[in-house]
């Protein structure tokens, strides 16, 4: 292990944070709000310190696999660091301990928020509280590796070492290319849907962050209502579809986007993945229409919009899902859990891993008919190993003992049962909102503090599935 | 890059980020001090005022049921010194404008006192008006309540400004403090990085040519100390080597 080499790509990370809070001041100096000077100075010392070791280290491109999964891991820990700057240099509602639970739930993208004033925050600070989305969504090595392309063959470790797992195997490309697609679609969801919900009326500053918030599944809005704000349903159609479009793994988006429209449906992965989100949303529909709403079309609108934000992991908000029957709930809690593809950017266990135990299940199924067969499961006709199977249900189970272990301990500080687990779920799932005290009109910020650090250990496990993090603080690792 | 600029850039960004921090809790802490003088000028003056309009009409009402008694001499000489001294009150609140419907609050209180003032302006002593105190309750300390309720209303909203400033003073001196810990913090964190690079780059090298002259004095080994910048250091075992592979030749001839 190199530490110095280390040092330089993450010195690449905080340079890019720097670059972003630069922005983020730009947009404080525009609305002449009080974020000026603490995104200023974080800007000055994030690329100051991002810097230096570019300047001491010289161009490394033979990096190792374990230093490739350092990078991506302490870049992650770093970025979210640097991201609690500009809130405990603002003030106000940001404590050490809330600062660092907004950035983590930012960059992690969960959308989790401690604020219950949200619309008190000052332009400059919103604008960078929607930027740690953005970065975070794309994953901040992705993104870097996506700019600066000279970083050949480091490139492709960082790249394996960031994506899930799952993801890699569905891409048909070259790394370097996989990494220019990713960047590639990523720029354009989010430049589409700024246009259409300046079409919708929203206004640029709003459609913008909105924007982040969509494509990076987080979910932070700039009102304190989330988008019940606005009240408008051409507004929530656009935030809807971009949501199932981000939830969809990135290079089938890029074949759509290249004329190959049929090859997203010929994918069994994505057809269970809208068919999940149309069978919720039609479930929610009847539950909602007996219990809140007066009309069919009323039901409609709140359910596609909540079950789409859980099952995307976007987490926006356009109903106070709390007082929704308990059934309902249930479902909710089930998108919480399982979330969109892998390959996008959204969190959770992910749709593929439970096809996959599906699949296990199905095979399970036949051998106690026939004892004697050979199943081999297949995911569009293509195999599925044996250690694939296991790894994925290992996943689930690791997952599920990690939900329950926070569900646990929040218990323990005194949160009812069910805002402990959907707090856990929720930010495993790197979701947003739970239910309880924690719901989707809520926030998190009544939550003791460790609490809170349990619930951003969850959002980092989750966001790198599990395995990356526990690997990073298991010291034998390091030698 | 050299080393010197190395070191210098290390320096460089070490001192921007304390002057920076400096600089910014310095513009803070005054920002602080000038909130504090315009608490008290703002708010404290306006609070100041109203208890000496307070304290006016406390004597002018003592200088009514005097005069109500017949004390013409004692009950004038009061009520003489009370008006001046509330409309000194009057006169600094109405210049302290500061909140937003102060001014309101402000001309409430000339309307009420001009009512109350029409009461007892007029001789009191040696009319039907002296000995009656259902005159005095009825109408002259009804209306010496209402005055006294719209000046309490003009302390009160600058007691609840005053209040509201106090507690955002707190947040200022927050933002006066946070970037003296966040330059520590960062400047420590620097530091290290800084010392982990001078140990790597600069004094690992120095080490590695040292032992690497040292093992070519003892036992003439070929000199193979890898360093991996292109600064002063390479150049310098760029040197030695040849300076060692000169000294071979020498040694050879």
């Amino acid at each position: 292990m190199r530490p110095h080499v280390i040092f330089r790509y993450t010195g690449f990370v905080m340079l890019l944070n720097g670059i972003f809070m630069f922005i983020s001041v730009i947009v404080s100096a525009l609305y002449s709000d009080n974020s000026f000077f603490p995104l200023l100075y974080s800007g000055i010392v994030s690329t100051l310190i991002g810097i230096f070791p570019l300047i001491f280290v010289p161009p490394v491109t033979d990096i190792n696999n374990r230093e490739g999964f350092f990078i991506v891991v302490t870049s992650w820990l770093i970025t979210c660091m640097v991201g609690v700057m500009p809130y405990v240099l603002w003030g106000g509602p940001f404590t050490f301990i809330n600062a660092w639970f907004e950035s983590v739930s930012g960059f992690t993208t969960t959308g989790s928020s401690i604020l219950s004033d949200i619309e008190a925050l000052p332009m400059g600070l919103l604008f960078w509280r929607s930027t740690t989305h953005w970065i975070g969504g794309i994953g901040i090595i992705i993104f870097v590796l996506s700019v600066l392309p000279y970083m050949g063959r480091a490139g492709m470790i960082l790249y394996r070492t960031e994506i899930s797992s799952l993801a890699t195997e569905n891409f048909h490309y070259r790394t370097k290319k996989t990494i220019n697609i990713l960047f590639y679609v990523y720029v354009t969801l989010t430049l589409l849907e700024i246009i259409l919900l300046l079409f919708c009326g929203m206004n640029l500053f709003d459609a913008i962050t909105h924007s982040f918030a969509t494509i990076a599944t987080g979910g932070f809005s700039p009102k304190n209502v989330s988008i019940s704000y606005y009240n408008s349903p051409s507004i929530e159609i656009v935030i809807i579809v971009f949501m199932i479009l981000s939830g969809v793994h990135f290079g089938l988006l890029f074949g759509v986007i290249s004329g190959k429209i049929s090859q997203i449906w010929k994918s069994s992965i994505v057809r269970y993945y809208i068919f999940a989100l149309i069978a919720g949303t039609i479930i929610t529909v009847m539950s909602v229409r007996m219990h809140n709403y007066d009309t069919w079309l009323e039901s409609l609108r709140y359910s596609a919009f909540q079950i789409i934000s859980l099952g995307t992991s976007t987490g926006f908000a356009t109903a106070d899902t709390s007082i929704w029957p308990s059934l309902t709930q249930l479902i909710m809690i089930f998108f919480t859990l399982q979330c969109a593809c892998a390959g996008s950017t959204s969190g959770g266990i992910k749709v593929d891993r439970v096809v996959i135990f599906w699949k296990s299940f199905q095979k399970r199924l036949i051998q106690f008919r026939h004892p004697r067969a050979i199943v081999v499961p297949k995911i569009d006709k293509m195999a599925i190993k044996e250690d694939e199977l296991e790894m994925g249900i290992l996943y689930i189970c690791v997952y599920m003992g990690v939900v329950f272990i926070s569900s646990i301990l929040l218990t323990s500080l005194g949160l009812d049962s069910l805002s402990a687990f959907s707090a856990s779920a929720a930010t495993m799932g790197n979701v947003g909102p739970g239910f309880g005290m924690v719901g989707s009109m809520s926030n998190f910020g009544s939550i003791p503090d460790i609490g809170k650090l349990i619930l951003t250990g969850t959002m980092l496990l989750g966001r790198l599935e599990i395995f990356g993090l526990i690997i990073f603080f298991t010291v034998r690792s390091w030698k | 890059m050299g080393i010197r600029t190395k070191i210098f850039s290390g320096f460089l960004i070490l001192a921007t980020m304390l002057a920076v921090a400096g600089v910014w809790s310095i513009y803070e802490l005054s920002n602080l001090g000038a909130s504090v003088q315009k608490l008290l000028d703002d708010n404290y003056k306006s609070i100041s005022a109203a208890k000496t309009m307070i304290e006016a009409l406390e004597r002018e009402d003592s200088a009514v049921l005097l005069l109500i008694l017949g004390n013409w001499d004692e009950g004038r000489s009061i009520m003489n010194s009370a008006d001046e001294l509330f409309e000194e009150g009057y006169k600094i609140a109405k210049k302290n404008l500061t909140i937003q419907d102060e001014k309101s609050y402000v001309d409430n209180i000339r309307a009420k006192y001009d009512a109350y003032k029409s009461l007892w302006v007029k001789p009191i002593v040696g009319t039907n008006r002296e000995g009656d105190l259902d005159w005095y309750s009825d109408k002259v300390h009804k209306s010496f309540l209402e005055v006294k309720v719209s000046v309490q209303d003009l302390m009160n909203i600058n007691d609840r400004v005053m209040y509201q400033t106090a507690s955002n003073l707190k947040d200022r001196s927050n933002r006066a403090i946070m970037p003296g810990i966040v330059a520590i913090v960062s400047s420590l964190v620097f530091s290290l990085l800084f010392s982990y690079f001078i140990n790597f780059y600069v004094a690992g090298p120095i080490i590695r040519l040292t032992k690497g002259i040292g093992e070519f004095l003892e036992t003439q080994k070929d000199f193979d100390a890898k360093i991996e910048t292109k600064d002063e250091i390479l150049d310098l075992a760029n040197s030695i080597r040849k300076l060692m592979e000169q000294t071979k030749v020498n040694e050879s001839d």
